[in-house]
């Protein structure tokens, strides 16, 4: 893992695909949400994912931490190929695949401790660490989110006297703290000011140094802002994927080309 | 009071033309309502003055020395109330002990664990356990559990831990089967569905997004819980064990089924004692009017008012403050 994280090779080079998903379905009950998805996120790089609301692509995050096992009645079929393992089989230990693809969500979610705390509970679940290397550990991730000299005074207040966006900020500190390969965001900047949404995007750009990064987003100027390649999906199927630059300028899809122009969603 | 509602009602018969009599129901039915509400501060006064006035003979007799005075002797009429505040307060003790991890294991389960189908029966029962009246698990209990308790858990426990340095001496003494530690069990059954529907009404509260971070990272249910789930709904759960504790101090005829009644104070959870309630139950039809026992039998009923009173404060005070949360 830690080769993988220090490894500096440019993103361009060619490398095996983070996570490789070959013909995915995915059914709430009854519900087909996603019908024979393949799709490849490459290592090092931003994936977008858009589409109108209910398309399936949160759908698509949440199976890859296999998040929807929390709940029953939701099932998937198909391959999520990560570090050359099928996720979806039964003998994956989700703690630990969880702890390598870390999720952000769309609304920040401070847990209710301190600032400090927040950061060590994920790193507390899978490691033992000293103090000093904890602390060092908090402040290094706090310094990568830019939020170190903000709250390095009061890194034992309450997580929730932090502003939406610096709430964010302590969410993907707190799931870069843990190590992962892949970091899953979900509508990350929906909730957010203009002002913490660009230092977000500022940030996903640095992060993408070390990390590969899958992000749904609504604002196709952020998919198209931040993403290398991006993916279009519609009513549960994968329309188009390609790089931001092509996808949109040049569609090839019909669809593709209605909803970046904003015909429909 | 009466000016406003004749205005509406004159202004509703000239707009519409229609018949008053709706309005002169809606008067009515206000006066009605508002008697509702007032009457119970009405009720609250009396219940306060009948106790305050009926014990003062007994107060006004003993001085404080009436709360420290473990003497209950009708003959030389020497009343106190220490050992019945000592039952009441021990039992209810003993109950939250068993109750409170035995109401968390059933919510956790229920809210995290359970099948939905198997979820909505198992709370269902969990009501309906809170239905079943307290004189129903008075004879369970006297039947089915003082025998248990005589011949199997309490000669169990004084052979396991009598001989513990310190707790030892809760647990030694004839194995009677009725006493504080059985008062104390009945009890728990009894506030556990209070407390266990507090404590799974707050866990579903939890924002999902929440929980679904801290999954996020790695953690187990039992981490979720542990750290993130209990400290965010600490208030409210601690408003749900007050609540259960508020019960637990004055639950009356389960517990006189299988206290023992008598009026002792020691370390032993196996002898037999008496709770407020319970003492007031079975002395007051043989006290007579004006009587110096009756008067003591209504100051302990003042007293037990009075710690309910602050437990239902603490409650409602911990309930708001994990609401705003």
């Amino acid at each position: 893992m830690n080769t993988l994280t220090m490894d500096n090779r440019p993103a361009q080079a060619r490398l095996a695909p983070a996570i490789a998903i070959r013909n995915l379905d995915f059914w709430y009950g009854e519900n087909h949400a996603l019908r024979g998805i393949s799709l490849d996120f490459p290592t090092r790089q931003v994936t977008g994912m858009i589409g109108p609301s209910g398309c399936g692509k949160s759908t698509l995050l949440r199976i890859l931490n296999r998040m929807y096992d929390l709940y029953p009645g939701q099932r998937a079929m198909g391959e999520v190929l990560f570090d050359g393992r099928n996720i979806l089989s039964p003998g994956i230990d989700v703690n630990v695949l969880r702890s390598r693809i870390g999720m952000v969500f769309q609304k920040p979610t401070p847990f209710p401790m301190s600032i400090y705390d927040n950061i060590a509970f994920g790193v507390r679940l899978h490691e033992r660490l000293s103090r000093t290397e904890m602390d060092q550990r908090v402040e290094n991730v706090l310094r990568r989110v830019a939020l170190w000299g903000e709250v390095k005074d009061r890194l034992n207040a309450s997580a929730a006297a932090l502003s939406g966006g610096q709430q964010q900020r302590l969410c993907i500190a707190r799931t870069i703290a843990t190590r992962p390969e892949i970091i899953l965001l979900d509508e990350p900047t929906s909730a957010l000011d203009p002002i913490s949404t660009a230092r977000i995007e500022e940030l996903l750009d640095e992060l993408k140094q070390e990390f590969s990064i899958a992000i749904v987003t609504h604002n196709l100027q952020q998919a198209a802002r931040c993403a290398d390649r991006v993916a279009f999906f519609y009513m549960g199927e994968l329309v188009e994927v390609d790089t931001a630059d092509k996808m949109f300028t040049a569609p090839h899809e019909k669809r593709t080309q209605d909803y970046i122009t904003g015909r429909f969603g | 009071m009466m000016e406003m509602p004749s205005t509406t009602a004159g202004q509703g018969a000239a707009v519409s033309g229609r018949s008053t009599g709706g309005n002169a129901g809606d008067i009515a039915f206000g006066v009605l309502a508002r008697l509702a509400g007032w009457s119970i501060l009405l009720v609250m006064a009396g219940i306060i003055i009948v106790l305050v006035s009926g014990g003062w003979q007994a107060f006004a007799a003993f001085g404080p020395g009436f709360i420290t005075s473990t003497a209950w002797n009708p003959i030389s009429h020497n009343f106190g109330a220490a050992t019945s505040i000592f039952g009441t307060l021990v039992t209810t003790v003993v109950a939250l002990v068993f109750a409170v991890p035995f109401a968390f294991g059933v919510a956790f389960w229920l809210v995290e664990m359970a099948p939905p189908a198997l979820a909505r029966v198992i709370e269902t029962a969990v009501q309906l356990l809170a239905a079943v009246p307290s004189i129903i698990f008075g004879m369970w209990g006297f039947f089915i559990v003082v025998p248990f308790m005589a011949h199997y858990v309490e000669p169990v426990a004084t052979r396991y831990l009598g001989h513990v340095p310190g707790i030892g001496l809760l647990f030694r003494g004839a194995p009677y089967g009725t006493g504080l530690l059985t008062g104390g069990l009945i009890l728990a059954i009894m506030v556990t569905p209070f407390i266990c529907s507090v404590m799974a009404d707050v866990f579903v509260s939890i924002p999902a997004v929440l929980k679904e971070s801290a999954f996020g990272l790695g953690a187990t249910r039992w981490e979720v819980m542990r750290k993130v789930v209990l400290p965010w709904s600490r208030q409210a759960v601690m408003g749900g064990i007050m609540l259960g504790t508020g019960r637990a101090l004055g639950e009356t005829m389960a517990v006189t089924f299988v206290i023992g009644n008598s009026n002792r104070l020691g370390w032993s959870l196996f002898a037999p004692g008496n709770t407020i309630a319970s003492l007031i139950a079975l002395e007051f039809p043989e006290s007579s009017a004006g009587s110096l026992k009756l008067s003591a039998l209504l100051a302990l009923g003042a007293i037990l008012m009075v710690i309910s009173f602050i437990t239902l404060a603490c409650s409602r005070m911990f309930l708001q403050r994990g609401l705003k949360n």
